[in-house]
């Protein structure tokens, strides 16, 4: 399998899917989605991929990047918490960024 | 914040999928639909690929071929789930589903999380989901998202940066903009984060 490394990189392939080992994000979703068109068509007819590229190319750097400091990220991100603390719902009224956090 | 799953400090393979409602695509976005897209996105192994091609495959021999139902594409991304080291779901926009789809789709991870505890589910949406989240995730945590008045200036700095026609703004105007917007910004967000939201727990 061609594993190419796309560090920073989620833009790539035909879903987006990564891998991450030793901090290199190996991409090989797009190797299986290229070799499975039949597959891939009968999972789902939706493709969020270009969606996400959209919005990574808006997004401003460090905008929205609190979220990551926030104790209930943390804590959903560590699991420690277990299956208690497995769901993270960022709320919020239309247009105050939802989308961007990073 | 996917961004920043693939780039921390990882133990171990990490997969992540994500998914972004549309109101202009509700339609199609059915549960069934949103899970496909999700389980599309955790065939990152030949274990996990190899499980969903039998099943497709015994689909495809059936008489006319059987379109997916919910509870095998549920069953499927349990598999997945319980063979991949960590998943991340992230589904943002959960409003702009349709009613029946959320209930769905928040059921199916629900299934999925009983099974796979360790899976992590990341949800954005308005406050007026939080009802049918706390429905199917009593211990949830929440975060409310308000624009941080350092975020709204660096964005508005940025746009000033690229407006095509500088000079058409006055210095008086550009620090107007940087000194207004962020403050009536943040009002209204005050105003508006003082509205509780109901609590189901």
């Amino acid at each position: 399998m061609d594993r190419t490394a796309y560090p920073h990189s989620i833009n790539t392939g035909n879903v987006n899917s990564y891998n991450v080992t030793n901090s290199n994000i190996v991409n090989v979703n797009n190797v299986i989605a290229d070799e499975n068109p039949d597959i891939m068509r009968w999972l789902s007819p939706l493709d969020p991929r270009r969606r996400h590229q959209d919005v990574r190319t808006d997004r401003l750097d460090g905008v929205g990047s609190w979220m990551l400091d926030t104790k209930e990220f943390r804590e959903w991100r560590s699991n420690e918490g277990g299956v208690d603390k497995s769901v993270l719902f960022c709320y919020g009224d239309p247009g105050v960024g939802k989308t961007y956090l990073r | 914040m996917i961004d920043d799953l693939c780039d921390g400090p990882c133990e171990g393979d990490i997969a992540i999928a994500m998914f972004y409602c549309d109101f202009r695509d509700q339609q199609e976005q059915t549960a069934t639909n949103i899970v496909g897209a999700i389980l599309k996105q955790l065939l990152v192994r030949r274990e996990v690929l190899e499980h969903v091609r039998q099943v497709f495959q015994k689909a495809k021999m059936e008489v006319g071929g059987r379109g997916l139902r919910l509870p095998d594409m549920v069953q499927m991304l349990k598999q997945a789930v319980s063979i991949l080291p960590q998943v991340y779901i992230c589904i943002d926009a959960l409003d702009e589903c349709l009613p029946k789809n959320l209930l769905e789709l928040l059921g199916s991870m629900k299934e999925v999380l009983v099974e796979s505890p360790r899976i992590r589910i990341f949800l954005t949406g308005r406050p007026q989901v939080e009802a049918e989240i706390a429905r199917y995730f009593p211990t949830r945590l929440t975060v409310p998202v308000i624009p941080k008045t350092q975020d709204i200036k660096r964005y508005l700095e940025n746009k000033l940066e690229m407006d095509p026609e500088p000079m058409a703004m006055s210095d008086g105007l550009h620090a107007d903009i940087l000194r207004i917007i962020p403050e009536k910004v943040s009002e209204m967000c005050v105003g508006a984060s003082t509205t509780p939201i109901p609590s189901m727990t």
